[in-house]
């Protein structure tokens, strides 16, 4: 069949900011795309503070996660996982199948095609790091699955494995992935390093912003291994239904998990159906199918039973991803009046033995304003598990490095550190050369100083030294197509919101109703909002790089104004007044001077069993306009000089993400971005043993997240000014960006208290104490 | 093995080896306590233990074997409203927005609820003690606190509701 397809254009091409990578896409220019919100619009249900929708079946424990799914028949499974950091595992299997209650027991030689992971390939017995899966068991209990695991018997041949960077590019290091050619192309080039590596990205002159500089301040940061340690481990359950398989997960990504699974099993897409109702966190670790989903997959198709296969908290710690170490040396340079003159930042990072190369150096190219910048990247593989995006995947680490390397020049300078951020404020995206949509960074630092009360002197007493610091954060934030979404007008006047994306506990199930609620003139109450199912509900992305808010709400939007068109051209009927304007406010449709009116339930009861469908899309992002959220946030500490803790006495943050659909559920997740970043200061650290590569602290006993006891007060402030350039519901992403500058913040106040500097994370006692010995 | 759970009699079967947590959830189908570390680190597994002296204690159910509770008296979180009204510290955690992905909640809850059993007026420290054995990896625990003070304020009676 041929189209014309010479008129009018109905594909575009657009970027799209994901993760601090910027893509490309080829999207469908909406058919109706709704005019924005500007900052003067009259909104009723948007801006509310609506209690979260599915709080009431949280509070109660109706509300079903993966790991409390059912099905009749149901087995369950667990994965055998490699102890050894490098090496050949020999398994005999045969024990495990004799044990009471396992029905089935699967590994590489029961794969009838290689299954890709993250970290490899499922079941490889050529071990590249602890925690790899090497089998599964199913049976009729999780204990008997596990006693089923524990009598597989494993050795191993142990190779000398690759633990650290430095290690990893290392004349004559081993090739930590065995899919790498060692020697490569290059002479002298490590096999580990990536690809990409050395990243090198530059503007300007730095060696002329060197000399430039009035003074020069050279420092070495490192951060830690931080692990996602969402409550909730990853799981899924799997039930086949003759060639077709439903696959109930605990995911950030339904669609991806239908893709990678099809591919996995060879069957088509439309095979396969991916649910999601409740999850129990993911902070982006869960973005894909991992070893757990095949496995609940391959087992349920092998014994014709449904099988629930959930890590168990070890396998998640440890084979789950991760935010990578990193060591970042910097260099800064400014002239006496502030004036940066020139941002240097070299990064080495071990990724583990896969992930993607997201680095610290983006915010250093983008929160200040300076001619001069030089940035390297390198990546190296190691034999531990693959990194995977964690909340502002590099830019949390970097901007510890690049905002505690700005404390030091304002301390070398004698400016007021807040003032130095001012100074050099970007008003325009220096890092790719255009505006931005909307910045009131600026209005974040005086809210935040004034709520902080900036200027006044912290008194220490005795060993307890009292501080204050700040930092700031910029993160792409726009989202952006593809997204889809249908609004169902039920015959009472209901509605029903079909979309695809998942709520991981951040509230979009109840903002994405708001904003439904308010584009369709329907009461909030009435608005049921159905997502994360790829049978049911057209596709949106992965909810992760904060974009759902500003791509799925533009295409709720569209969909629910498209319905409400729809509702009005049949009230018009209904009512005799054709051509009249028309207002809906509440559920209820009148003529814009108030002579007549007509309740959806009642209108919807006068077109019997016509259903009103309304769809919408999410549009092309705007050219050439940067699309970031901004933020500063403030520290008072107390650090005890004698024992060395650091002890948090309150955070101030002050966020600008465009418009804010619901500002309680806004500061809920500014406050656990704040929480997770006081993790990743003072606690978080995933330790592994040098000599085995075996990781040590696989639990949450001894990898230490935050306790209620540990939080401080926090401040949450929203400057809640729309962007109508953004996207037309004015909104901008505001998950990722509260993480980002809370350990620089404390940092800058530890340094401020004790007059030295801790330049690795995390601050424990020990590092602290050792700071000042120094 | 017989015990009463919220408020009801049960005589089930368990293993020697099994635990309370597993019991209430792969037997009586309560999946409202959570399996998340299983081993006592997180607190998402919380039911209550109702004591002689008519206060309520948390136990981690995981920890918990069952037979250890032979003729006990268990709450868990779906006994905790009464003919579909909820306990004050239920609409506390709505009202705050004390909930994010919620898996932790039912244990957070019904920590709260064993608190205000024993101390109806609980100091800020108090609140943190005794909620400090719950994790929630959202970062809910400022909510949490602002939860249990209104509802704390709401059972005595000092607070309109």
């Amino acid at each position: 069949m041929a189209i014309d397809t010479g008129i009018p254009r109905r594909f575009v091409t657009t970027t799209v900011e994901v993760e601090g990578r910027e893509e490309t896409k080829v999207v469908e220019l909406p058919d109706h795309d709704p005019s924005p919100w500007g900052t003067d619009a009259e909104l009723h249900v948007v801006g509310q503070r609506a209690t979260r929708v599915d709080a009431p079946e949280k509070v109660t424990g109706r509300a079903r996660y993966t790991a409390d799914t059912v099905r009749v028949g149901m087995l369950h499974a667990a994965i055998l996982r490699a102890s050894v950091a490098r090496g050949r595992a020999t398994l005999d299997i045969e024990p495990a199948k004799a044990v009471a209650g396992v029905v089935d027991v699967i590994s590489a030689n029961d794969l009838e095609r290689r299954i890709r992971l993250a970290g490899g390939v499922l079941f490889d017995t050529s071990v590249t790091y602890a925690g790899q899966p090497l089998a599964a068991v199913c049976a009729d209990t999780i204990d008997a699955a596990r006693r089923g695991v524990a009598a597989i018997v494993v050795r191993y041949e142990v190779e000398t494995h690759v633990g650290t960077f430095a290690a990893a590019v290392a004349d004559g290091a081993p090739a930590v992935r065995r899919s790498s050619r060692a020697p490569s192309g290059e002479a002298g080039r490590s096999p580990n390093l990536a690809r990409s590596s050395p990243d090198v990205v530059e503007r300007g002159d730095v060696a002329r912003g060197l000399a430039e500089a009035d003074v020069v301040i050279r420092r070495t940061y490192r951060t830690p291994v931080a692990v996602h340690t969402a409550l909730e481990p990853h799981g899924a359950v799997a039930e086949w239904d003759g060639d077709r398989v439903t696959v109930w997960e605990s995911t950030q990504a339904v669609f991806a998990v239908r893709e990678h699974l099809a591919a996995g099993l060879g069957i088509s897409q439309s095979s396969v159906r991916v649910i999601k109702e409740h999850m129990g966190g993911g902070f982006g670790a869960k973005t894909s199918a991992g070893a757990h989903t095949y496995v609940a997959a391959l087992l349920a198709r092998r014994t014709g039973r449904p099988v629930r296969c959930v890590n168990d908290r070890e396998g998640e710690q440890a084979d789950t991803g991760n935010r990578p170490s990193t060591e970042q040396r910097v260099t800064l340079g400014a002239r006496r009046d502030g004036r940066l003159t020139v941002i240097e930042c070299e990064a080495d990072v071990p990724l583990g033995v896969g992930g993607w190369e997201g680095g610290p150096v983006g915010i250093f190219q983008e929160l200040y304003s300076c001619p001069n910048v030089r940035t390297v990247e390198r990546f190296a593989y190691v034999n531990t598990s693959p990194m995977t995006a964690f909340r502002a995947p590099g830019h949390v680490e970097g901007a510890f490095a690049l905002e505690s390397a700005m404390d030091a020049v304002a301390r070398e300078l004698g400016i007021d550190p807040l003032e130095l951020r001012r100074i050099n404020f970007a008003s325009r995206d220096e890092k790719k050369n255009r505006e931005y949509s909307s910045n009131q960074l600026l209005e974040c630092y005086d809210r935040g100083a004034e709520m902080f009360d900036w200027t006044a002197p912290r008194v220490s007493e005795g060993r307890l030294r009292r501080g204050k610091g700040m930092a700031a954060q910029v993160w792409g934030a726009g989202g952006g197509p593809p997204a889809y979404a249908i609004v169902k007008i039920n015959g009472d006047g209901s509605a029903d919101v079909l979309t695809g994306t998942q709520d991981l506990g951040t509230g979009s199930r109840t903002i994405l109703a708001q904003i439904a609620a308010e584009a369709l003139g329907a009461k909030l109450a009435d608005v049921r909002i159905v997502l994360g199912d790829t049978e049911r509900t057209p596709y949106t992305g992965p909810s992760w790089g904060s974009m759902t808010t500003a791509s799925v709400g533009p295409a709720v939007r569209a969909a629910a104004e498209d319905a409400l068109r729809q509702l009005m051209e049949a009230a018009a009927e209904v009512l005799e007044v054709p051509g009249a304007q028309l207002v809906a406010r509440d559920g209820i449709i009148s003529t814009h001077d108030g002579s007549a009116s007509i309740a959806f339930r009642a209108l919807c009861d006068r077109l019997g069993d016509v259903m009103i469908l309304g769809r919408g899309s999410r549009g092309p992002n705007p050219t050439g306009v940067g699309l970031g959220s901004f933020g500063a946030q403030f520290a008072d500490v107390e650090v005890d000089a004698e024992t060395g803790v650091v002890r948090v006495l309150r955070i101030v943050a002050v966020h600008d993400a465009g418009r804010i659909i619901n500002p309680t559920l806004a500061e809920s997740q500014v406050e656990g971005g704040i929480i997770q970043g006081l993790g990743f200061a003072l606690f978080e650290d995933r330790v592994l043993d040098g000599a085995t590569g075996v990781p040590l602290n696989a639990n949450i006993h001894d990898y230490k997240i935050p306790t209620i006891g540990d939080v401080p007060r926090i401040d949450v402030a929203l400057l809640d000014v729309a962007d109508p350039t953004a996207n037309h519901t004015g909104a901008r992403g505001l998950a990722e960006p509260p993480i980002i500058p809370t350990a620089p913040a404390i940092a800058n106040a530890v340094a401020n208290a004790l007059g030295v500097e801790v330049t690795e994370l995390p601050m424990t006692p020990w590092r602290v104490l050792g700071a000042m010995a120094r | 093995m017989r015990l009463t759970v919220n408020g009801r009699p049960r005589e089930i079967s368990v293993a020697p080896d099994e635990t309370l947590l597993s019991a209430l959830r792969d037997t009586l189908h309560l999946t409202g306590a959570k399996p998340a570390c299983e081993r006592g680190e997180c607190g998402a597994c919380t039911v209550l233990l109702h004591a002689t002296d008519d206060g309520l204690e948390p136990i981690y159910a995981c920890l918990a074997l069952a037979l250890a509770h032979e003729g006990d008296s268990i709450t868990t979180i779906e006994g905790l409203s009464t003919n579909g009204t909820l306990h004050p510290l239920q609409r506390a955690f709505i009202e705050q927005d004390a909930v994010q992905c919620g898996f932790c909640t039912p244990g957070q809850v019904l920590a709260g609820v064993a608190l205000l059993s024993r101390d109806p007026n609980p100091s800020d420290d108090a609140i943190l003690r005794a909620m400090s054995g719950n994790l929630c990896r959202c970062g809910t625990y400022p909510k949490i606190v602002r939860a249990v003070q209104d509802a704390a304020a709401i059972m005595r009676g000092t607070r309109g509701d």
